[in-house]
């Protein structure tokens, strides 16, 4: 007797399973439709979105990127080279920056690890080509004239290295000592 | 000897061991800023705290200022001892900048490995930084002060080690700051060491500026080929460019330092800053061809000339800056082949002196630069350390600071970075000057022990050596002498005469036998004299020698292998008369030389940085190098082109014994000798016993246990004086500017002295001339316009002139000329 009502309890719960999914899809037909009609239609991505990389500048519009050469070395895939440089006024800067976008994964640790807030993945992620040289972005491909996702953040304002400011004039400094002196 | 326990794990020091360097034998790595071997312990940073739980002393102490003691149990790992360190790190960090990204330490900087592992990582203090003005230092070093950690590793290094007064501490308390009293170039020719001594980014290498990280560099093991010693090297490559020479610590040759010319005069290799100034292509009559095409052409004109004229009308130069593999393939070569050579001196004297200096060292007398740190007398005859072997005055300056007394004897206005008496004797007076020294230092009861030759050898020499001028006391010189126990001789190859390299090897050899443990020591003119000599017989000539035969048209092909006769050759004119006659000029090279220019074939080399390479320095030591990378045209300056390529540009060189062996057509070569360690066996006796099989060859001394070079008389020097009325112009070296390959790097064009003639200061006088005055020297065969300096500390009628890169001084006809008084004028 308990054989049986075990088994006629599972063909229930079966049936009932198998209504239940039913009830769902029926349901959704009667539903608005979540599908965009891309690329007729292009929806907003969020800011965080990790897609095209960009090299951001800072609020005076120079470069942000000091060449650190960190972005390069957290990439996964290895695609982001980089030559550093000396500007003439001191600053530190990437005489090129390339990035090979067809190996470029999207991970988004190159932005994780960059300090200065240079590089950045933006949410554009439409920008297939057909040969693959076409992929290797450079930086005049990459350096826009906004500050991205940051708008004041300005590396050499907190160096300590006398670029933009004398020593003793940036974010948090004493006035530089005066080693020829012994006053207080 | 203590035994001591730490972390649980037990050892047994030497006495006077600190407690810091037990735990490095035992692989367990405190943390430190201001401790360094070679500096000593001062406890200024505090990071070295380690905990003691037993023994004579208790808690938390810096383990660089304790003695390794019995008893001792010491825990780096003790919550007390790591939570001090932390806060150490934390308060080190206050005044630090926020420069990493900026800073080209960042990667290999000590004070980021040890705040990242102490765990600091936030910055808790809400004021203000300490900020330092920064000053210009010179070419090679950059100065950011911000990021002092003030452990004065820079200053004790500087002043205490290398001898140098400019650059120190200035300033108290939380004020101090290292640098110079004003800005300028750094004096020191050792300052790329503050560069890998300084635990922070205070100090860092200008012509790697901003360029790479330590992550990205391609590094192995190399030595230096610049100078005879053979220091130590790392090379560090990035993007086909050598980026930075670093100095490998070797405890017998240069410890953990290196001079500025090995550090930064390495850029021929990447053709310097316009990659441009190497000849990366083979060329023939000028145009380039491939590899291929080059060496078939040397094969079969180099067959063609032997067939017509026999095989001697074919010479091969090899060079003191050749590896021992390509110096022994030359030597096979011109023995299987029957070419004439391999001829490795331009000059006959230089060779005789660098081959009776060769044959007398051996294993009991020869010393490394360790021992001569160890020296309590030392005398330096006819060598000008600074610019001959830059780091042999800093071994000198070690034994200096132990209060060895230290003689220079020498005709040129020496200066070192220690305290010595300098006897500015004239060439032909450094062995009387030396054996009155040693003579005097002899007692009568040691002379009555002597073997007749060494008791011969010592009647001999001059009881008396008169030197008005510098007034120094030889008798009491010797005294001093007689109360060492370990002297030791430095004797150069370069200023002096002939039977000198001999005679310091008996004066040294007197010593020994008179109780001493007496060392010697050579200063040789390239980074592979001493292979070279081994290599030769007596029958090798010089290229001077050589000469005739080519100008009497009985030589009509040159294999100039890293080889260029018109480095130090004296008459250029002459010597492009002859090449031209020359049927065939094959040459191997990786520098821009003039014997390049005029190359009918040319076949592009490896540098040292680009092959695995044997070098054998002065003191007969094996040392070789790892190949850092593969080379080529460097990518650096300029956007790298977007196109794919198969090939590397500029990577067609190779190894310059691999080319000769294809130029040489000997296909049997390589059937017959296997491997390149057999090849350097077979030619080279003494690599026999070092085990033939054993390629790479990576240490020992390849010196007989006892030479047979025995006691020669003395002969007479000549009288003293001269009588002609004039001076004897002399070629010397200069630091920087007169070696190859270093002088071809455009980082060390800069620091090139000015062109300088140097003279004593009676003889200016006498001559109407002052310091400064611009001068117009006439030589055999045209005139030189240069610098005079002028130096009471110098040997009256001689003149110096430095054999440097860009001075035209080929106007001689001989190696050293005569010049008559009217012929020196002010311009
Ligand atoms: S997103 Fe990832 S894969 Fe792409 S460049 Fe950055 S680190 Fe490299
Ligand atoms: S991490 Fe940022 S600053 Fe550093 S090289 Fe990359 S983009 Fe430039
Ligand atoms: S400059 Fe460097 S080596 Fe000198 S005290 Fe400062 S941190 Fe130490
Ligand atoms: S040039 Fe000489 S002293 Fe200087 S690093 Fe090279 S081998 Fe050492
Ligand atoms: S390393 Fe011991 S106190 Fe600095």
């Amino acid at each position: 007797m308990a054989q049986i009502k075990s088994v006629l309890r599972d063909l229930l719960d079966d049936v009932l399973g198998l209504a239940d999914s039913y009830a769902v899809t029926l349901k959704h037909l009667f539903r608005k439709p979540i599908t965009e009609q891309y690329p007729e239609y292009k929806r907003l991505f969020a800011e965080r979105t990790r897609g095209r990389i960009i090299l951001t500048r800072d609020p005076h519009g120079e470069e942000r990127c000091v060449a650190c050469y960190l972005c390069s070395a957290v990439c996964p895939t290895d695609c982001i080279s980089i030559e550093g440089a000396e500007r003439k006024d001191g600053r530190r800067y990437p005489l090129w920056f390339r990035i090979n976008f067809a190996r470029c994964i999207y991970c988004g640790l190159c932005e994780e690890a960059c300090p200065t807030l240079a590089i950045q993945l933006t949410p554009d992620f439409e920008f297939s080509k057909y040969g693959v040289l076409d992929f290797i972005y450079e930086k005049e491909d990459l350096l826009v004239d906004h500050q991205g996702k940051n708008a004041e953040y300005d590396y050499y304002r907190h160096a300590g290295v006398s670029v933009e400011g004398d020593k003793g004039e940036h974010i948090n400094e004493k006035p530089p000592v005066d080693v020829k002196s012994n006053l207080p | 000897m203590p035994r001591l326990v730490i972390d649980d794990l037990e050892i047994e020091v030497p006495k006077g061991t600190k407690v810091i360097d037990a735990a490095e034998r035992l692989g367990i790595m405190i943390p430190r800023f201001c401790y360094h071997e070679a500096l000593g312990a001062v406890g200024a940073c505090r990071m070295c705290a380690v905990k003691f739980i037993e023994g004579p002393l208790k808690g938390v102490q810096m383990s660089c200022m304790i003695d390794a003691q019995d008893g001792m149990v010491v825990s780096t790992t003790d919550q007390e001892a790591v939570d001090f360190r932390k806060r150490v790190i934390e308060w080190l960090m206050i005044n630090h900048p926020h420069d990493c990204p900026v800073c080209d330490e960042g990667g290999q900087c000590l004070l980021q490995d040890e705040t990242v592992s102490s765990g600091h990582g936030r910055r808790r203090y809400p004021g203000r930084k300490r900020t330092y003005r920064n000053q210009y230092l010179g070419p090679f070093i950059a100065h950011e002060m911000n990021r002092c950690i003030h452990c004065y590793r820079c200053s004790r290094y500087y002043q205490e080690f290398s001898g140098y007064r400019d650059l120190g501490p200035l300033q108290i308390g939380n004020r101090v700051y290292f640098g110079r009293f004003k800005e300028g170039r750094l004096e020191s020719p050792f300052s790329g060491n503050l560069v890998d001594i300084c635990p922070t980014g205070v100090y860092t290498d200008i012509p790697a500026r901003f360029k790479v990280r330590r992550w990205d560099l391609q590094r192995a093991p190399s030595v230096c080929i610049n100078c005879p010693l053979g220091c130590n090297t790392i090379g560090n490559s990035h993007y086909r460019a050598v980026m930075r020479v670093e100095a490998r610590m070797n405890p017998y040759v240069n410890g953990y330092f290196l001079c500025d010319e090995g550090r930064f005069g390495f850029s021929y290799t990447n053709g310097g800053a316009d990659h441009a100034q190497r000849p990366w292509n083979s060329r023939i009559s000028g145009a380039d061809v491939t590899v291929e095409a080059a060496l078939a052409e040397s094969a079969s004109k180099i067959a063609e000339i032997s067939a017509i004229y026999g095989p001697g009308a074919v010479v091969a130069l090899g060079s003191t800056r050749n590896s021992l593999e390509t110096q022994s393939m030359l030597s096979r070569l011109c023995r299987r082949k029957g070419w004439q050579g391999p001829v490795w001196f331009n000059d006959p004297a230089i060779y005789r002196k660098v081959r009776s200096g060769v044959e007398r060292l051996d294993s009991g007398i020869a010393v490394s630069m360790r021992e001569i740190e160890f020296a309590d007398f030392v005398i330096v005859a006819g060598a000008d350390l600074l610019n001959e072997a830059p780091m042999a005055a800093m071994a000198i300056r070690q034994a200096s600071r132990k209060n060895a007394t230290i003689i220079v004897v020498d005709p040129r206005p020496i200066s070192l970075p220690f305290e010595f008496r300098h006897i500015p004797a004239a060439p032909a007076q450094i062995e009387r000057c030396l054996g009155s020294l040693v003579k005097g230092s002899i007692s009568k009861d040691e002379l009555k022990g002597f073997d007749s030759s060494a008791k011969g050898f010592c009647k001999a020499l001059p009881a008396k050596f008169e030197e008005k001028e510098s007034g120094i006391s030889i008798s009491e010189l010797s005294g001093q002498l007689m109360s060492a126990k370990r002297p030791v001789i430095v004797c150069g190859t370069g200023i002096v005469c002939e039977s000198t390299p001999a005679f310091a090897a008996d004066c040294a050899q007197l010593l020994r036998e008179s109780g001493k443990k007496a060392g010697l020591f050579y200063i040789l003119p390239g980074a592979s004299s001493f292979s070279s000599a081994l290599l030769s017989g007596p029958e090798t000539k010089t290229f001077s020698e050589i000469l005739p035969q080519i100008e009497e048209g009985l030589i009509k092909a040159l294999i100039a292998t890293e080889s260029d006769p018109f480095w130090d050759f004296p008459d250029r004119e002459r010597l492009d008369r002859a090449l031209s006659m020359l049927d065939l000029l094959v040459v191997i090279d990786y520098l821009p030389t003039e014997t390049v220019k005029r190359a009918t074939v040319f076949h592009p080399s490896s540098t040292v940085f680009e092959m695995n390479s044997t070098f054998v320095n002065q003191e007969g030591r094996v040392q070789h190098a790892e190949r850092v990378h593969v080379g080529g045209v460097p990518i650096w300056g300029a956007h790298p082109p977007r196109i794919i390529r198969n090939f590397v540009p500029g990577g067609d060189h190779q190894p310059a014994w691999e080319l000769l062996w294809k130029i040489s057509a000997e296909t049997s070569m390589l059937e017959s000798v296997l491997t390149l360690g057999e090849l350097i066996a077979a030619e080279i006796p003494v690599f026999e016993a070092v085990g033939h099989s054993k390629y790479p060859i990576t240490e020992g001394r390849i010196i007989p246990e006892n030479s047979e070079g025995s006691f020669v008389k003395p002969k007479a020097s000549p009288a003293k004086g001269q009588t002609a009325k004039g001076f004897n112009l002399l070629l010397t070296d200069t630091i920087f500017a007169s070696r190859e390959p270093s002088a071809y790097a455009d980082t060390l064009a800069s620091v090139f002295p000015e062109a300088t003639l140097f003279m004593h200061s009676g003889d200016a006088n006498g001559a109407g001339l002052s310091e400064g005055d611009m001068v117009s020297v006439e030589l055999e065969l045209g005139a030189i316009q240069l610098k005079l300096s002028v130096s009471q500390r110098m040997a009256r009628g001689f003149l110096f002139l430095p054999r440097q890169r860009g001075i035209h001084w080929q106007k001689m006809k001989e190696f050293s000329a005569w010049i008559a008084p009217e012929r020196i004028r002010k311009i």
